[in-house]
């Protein structure tokens, strides 16, 4: 258990450092542990995914909380999501205490160009795997191909709403499952 | 000026926890409204100078934005409650939805909407990737990192962590010629 403990706080502590770009950037991250631990299932991790859409609170801190929670109880949920936050803390407030000498980061703004791009690529393997894994024919079952192009169509009127997106997702669950 | 109190600041922050649904970005405008306006702690051109920092520093933005905020507001220990006052909803929301989550996770209805709902996910995947791709894919150069560490991924189970510091790095030597091409 010890040992979870501190792979937990390393990997978490690395998604911390390295996601760039928004809630969904820490996703190839929950992805990559996934792989590499085996500590949930794929399913179990679009669930929990999905959870922390809809709940309130930065996407980040959510996932970090139920991955966590799912992998080592209450204590693991502690330890993951103090180690999200573990490095920004510091970067932070050095920041704080340099910004008015680093006040137009244009350096910075150097890295992002191709970091924006990176972690664009990051997340599209990973719609792709998804997509192959649950949506292309043969691969699965016929079901969650009807699904998707029928969600498709809310997803057109309400792109900015993954609350619905999600609503709707079950709701097409539920039927479809009872065909 | 009066000392802000610890607790003041977890408040406030737990506060704006429970109102964030979605992106980080949502915190602007209620830190905006409980920290500028109702209370007047701090200007507005320091909340921007954060926001705009807190996107270029590692982490999440809207914990980087609370850490800045509480710093500035009371130092080390502000920086400490600001945080954990952002964190403790989704903490105690997320712990209560699991527990309930896994209890009835075998309903067949439950099971049914799961199903649905990991359709969802993928297209709400798209959907991000649709963002920051239009946001940020649109130049010979960044076109060509896209599709090189998209091939790449798709054939070699290379860590992320791997792959975002070798793009700021690739990034860098590429602001520095071109920057060196400027002058």
């Amino acid at each position: 258990m010890i040992k979870i403990y501190f792979l937990l706080f390393y990997e978490f502590m690395k998604i911390g450092l390295f996601a760039i770009g928004g809630g969904y950037a820490s996703l190839p991250f929950l992805f990559y542990i996934q792989q590499k631990y085996q500590w949930f299932g794929i399913d179990e991790l679009t669930n929990m995914i999905a959870v922390s859409n809809i709940t309130p609170g930065p996407i980040g801190i959510n996932m970090a909380t139920y991955t966590g929670y799912t992998t080592a109880g209450i204590i693991g949920s502690f330890i993951a999501t103090g180690a999200i936050v573990f490095i920004p803390f510091f970067i932070s407030i050095l920041m704080v205490k340099l910004i008015n000498k680093y006040k137009n980061c244009s350096f910075i703004a150097g890295i992002f160009l191709g970091l924006r791009p990176a972690a664009c690529a990051l997340l599209a393997s990973i719609g792709l795997k998804l997509l192959y894994k649950s949506v292309v024919p043969f691969s699965s079952n016929y079901k969650s191909l009807i699904l998707f192009i029928v969600l498709f169509i809310p997803f057109l009127y309400f792109k900015k709403n993954p609350l619905l997106i999600i609503v709707f997702g079950a709701l097409g669950g539920i039927i479809i499952n009872r065909f | 000026m009066k000392k802000i109190s610890l607790f003041e600041i977890f408040k406030i922050f737990f506060i704006i926890g429970i109102q964030l649904l979605g992106g980080g970005y949502v915190i602007v405008p209620l830190l905006k409204k409980y920290i500028v306006e109702e209370r007047n702690w701090m200007s507005e051109e320091e909340l921007i100078d954060y926001y705009a920092m807190s996107q270029c520093i590692p982490g999440i933005i809207a914990g980087n934005i609370s850490i800045c905020t509480g710093y500035r507001l009371r130092g080390f220990m502000g920086a400490v409650a600001a945080i954990t006052g952002i964190i403790a909803p989704s903490f105690i929301a997320i712990i209560v939805l699991a527990n309930i989550l896994s209890s009835v996770v075998n309903f067949k209805p439950v099971k049914d909407a799961f199903f649905g709902i990991r359709i969802s996910v993928i297209i709400l995947v798209l959907v991000t990737i649709k963002d920051i791709w239009q946001k940020s894919v649109n130049s010979i150069f960044t076109y060509i990192m896209f599709f090189l560490i998209l091939a790449v991924l798709l054939f070699l189970p290379v860590s992320p962590a791997i792959v975002i510091v070798f793009s700021a790095l690739i990034s860098l030597i590429f602001y520095k010629i071109k920057g060196v091409k400027n002058d």
